[in-house]
């Protein structure tokens, strides 16, 4: 998928190669307006954007599990996964936690603001394969948001999949995204689990780490395949629990966070020992990991 | 079938003149303070080019520059809504036609290289190309390698089988020349009043001195067997520990590397509304490489900082590409004040290993 036409290059060479093809500049964002902001909680929200260009909005398309290079002025770029269905076309949704530079300068945006974006990007769930199955989500604090994407499309598609299993953990209900649309999957027929770390006044709900409601999330080793996002140390125990259970590693899959700077496999920052988590990730199966322990 | 030709020192500098007229021309100048780097020359007659000592940069520079402005970019607001309008204004550098002279063979072969990085087919970066696209490089193979080489152990020298448009070898009063690629076969063409065919003497002449240059290496370098080691081992983390700690962050390898393309993209800001989207070289042993927002880093810089270094070339680069990207210039020795170089991390892995190396 190539981003608005007009941007395109010409490298201007007159000389002995003669007439060169015209080549896309991959650095280059296009804008987009935030039309919406949804406060998922203190420090995340959820922007809904759209190309400013109609022609761009109309083809632009994505597959659950890529991401966006965002650019915020002065502040660089910053790669961020999509948090909603590209099924629902027209706009896309980034969901951010604000952590640094630019991500705090996106929740200053107020709706009707642009910013620039270039993607989508990376290698996505491999959701053709994954039709026919039942699905366990595993998701931790933020890492729900790539999730909610492959969810939102298994619900746009309901027919091509199983059940479908959330299990949500968070160090503090203060920490809980997408509150809202937890309801709505639940009604949706989901099987929604969620549990804290550490509990406050207001949470009556399961209190402990995500793994401990693996037994309970009804999930059968051999057939199901279960998709896993979160902190680092949390993906690893969550995959090294399902091992145990007997899912084959292959029937696992993962989406992995790394700094990066051009997203398109050339500027090396986000390298995972061989691997360009960029452009062979950012999903990757777990038989494609190797060790876990330092995700 | 390459072929051949000689060109008599006393014609040099006149050919170089007339290329000079229809070329930039970018080669080996040594500098009052006694430094011998590629540089830009603008009167022949002013400047010394120096063919006898090994340039300290590489050509890495001219493709592919330390600081870069990608784009402009500008933040229009809406006087009533306050809303900002944020949009991006490409600047693309010039690409002048370029004649690179007196590049040995490994910078060539790092050429090869860096063109494979940025220019894959998928993902093309506009902004190396257009500084690659018109250039013409007239290699010169090295008769006596320098005191850190070892392009021998990397298959990238000290003569070229492909890659250059034209390849010089020093044969006493004159030089012989092969011409390569197409450009290089025009170029010697186009003023072939200045060359003369070779004869048997000169061909003889050129594969003794590339036959005596194959021994005169002064050091002994396993890179094979390390890439082996690398593969069947486990990771030697000891020895990428105790390098690690000598490393003192500050880039001066990643920086020398002619093979090294790790680069940041960030942001400078000319005012307020506007400014300025750069590239600059980076380096994986900085400690804030893969350190993300929120400061987890998957990398820990006391006992890891070197590891990406290392592996990338003399393992990952071999999976991926089938060959090394050390290019065995040996820059990095001199550079680096910890002795943290490839070299010395080639020398630890392959210590204590028996396995009898295989000579090509």
């Amino acid at each position: 998928m190539i981003l608005d036409p007009s941007r395109y290059v010409a490298p201007g060479v007159s000389g002995p190669q003669g007439f060169k093809p015209i080549r896309k500049n991959i650095y280059l964002p296009v804008p987009a307006q935030v039309r919406e902001i949804l406060e998922e909680n203190a420090l995340v929200r959820t922007f809904v954007l759209e190309f400013d260009d109609p022609l761009v909005n109309q083809e632009f398309t994505y597959e659950p599990g890529q991401f966006m290079m965002v650019s915020m002025p002065h502040c660089g770029e910053a790669p961020i996964s999509f948090s909603s269905s590209p099924g629902r076309a027209g706009s896309f949704a980034l969901t951010v936690r604000r952590a640094g530079r630019l991500t705090s300068a996106m929740h200053r945006l107020r709706p009707g603001d642009t910013i620039g974006v270039r993607g989508p990007y990376g290698r996505p769930f491999p959701m053709a394969d994954l039709s026919g199955r039942s699905l366990l989500f595993v998701a931790g604090g933020i890492g729900l948001a790539p999730l909610r994407s492959v969810l939102e499309f298994c619900l746009d598609n309901r027919d091509d999949y199983g059940e479908i299993t959330l299990l949500y953990g968070c160090r503090t209900p203060a920490d809980i995204c997408f509150a809202d649309d937890l309801e709505q999957w639940r009604q949706q027929g989901v099987h929604c689990l969620c549990t804290v770390d550490e509990a406050d006044d207001t949470w009556s709900g399961r209190v402990g780490l995500v793994t401990e409601l693996l037994p309970e999330a009804g999930a059968e080793a051999a057939s199901w395949r279960a998709l896993v996002c979160g902190p680092g140390i949390m993906i690893h125990f969550v995959l090294s629990r399902l091992v145990e259970m007997g899912f084959p590693r292959d029937h696992l899959f993962t989406t992995l966070e790394r700094h990066m700077k051009c997203g398109v496999g050339i500027c090396g920052h986000c390298f995972f020992d061989e691997k360009l988590i960029c452009r062979e990730g950012p999903v990757f199966s777990m038989s494609e990991l190797g060790d876990t322990r330092n995700l | 079938m390459l072929d051949s030709f000689v060109l008599d020192k006393d014609h040099l500098l006149p050919l170089l003149r007339k290329l000079g007229k229809d070329y930039r021309l970018i080669a080996p100048v040594r500098n009052r303070h006694g430094d011998t780097l590629f540089t830009e020359i603008h009167d022949l007659d002013k400047v010394e080019i120096d063919l006898e000592h090994q340039p300290q940069s590489s050509l890495k520079p001219f493709f592919f520059p330390q600081v870069e402005v990608l784009s402009l970019y500008g933040l229009d607001r809406d006087a009533v809504s306050g809303a900002t309008w944020y949009s991006f204004y490409p600047q693309l550098p010039e690409n002048r036609p370029t004649v690179y002279f007196g590049v040995r063979s490994c910078d060539m072969m790092a050429v090869m290289y860096t063109d494979m990085i940025f220019l894959q087919s998928s993902e093309y970066d506009v902004y190396y190309a257009r500084h690659r696209e018109n250039a013409i490089f007239i290699t010169i193979g090295c008769n006596r390698p320098f005191a850190n080489c070892f392009c021998n152990a990397t298959r990238s020298g000290p003569f070229l089988e492909h890659g250059f448009d034209i390849q010089l070898t020093d044969i006493g009063d004159r030089f012989f020349v092969e011409t390569g690629r197409a450009r290089g076969v025009r170029l010697r063409k186009q003023w072939s009043y200045f060359f003369r065919d070779a004869a048997e003497e000169d061909k003889r002449a050129q594969f003794q001195a590339a036959l005596e240059a194959r021994g005169l290496f002064s050091r002994l370098v396993h890179v094979d067997l390390v890439t082996r080691i690398l593969a069947r081992q486990k990771e030697p983390t000891e020895i990428l520990a105790e390098l690690s700690a000598r490393c003192q962050d500050c880039g001066g390898c990643a920086y020398i590397c002619p093979t090294c393309t790790c680069f940041t993209i960030h942001d400078q800001a000319l005012d307020e509304d506007r400014g300025e989207r750069l590239r600059t070289w980076d380096a994986c042993t900085f400690s804030g490489f893969t350190r993300m927002a929120g400061g987890h880093n998957p990398v820990d810089p006391e006992r890891q900082r070197i590891r990406k270094r290392f592996l990338h070339k003399l393992l990952h680069d071999v999976e991926h590409h089938g060959r090394t990207s050390c290019m065995g210039c040996g820059r990095c020795v001199d550079i680096c004040f910890g002795g943290v170089d490839i070299l010395r991390f080639i020398e630890m892995v392959s210590e204590n290993e028996t396995e009898p190396e295989e000579t090509p």
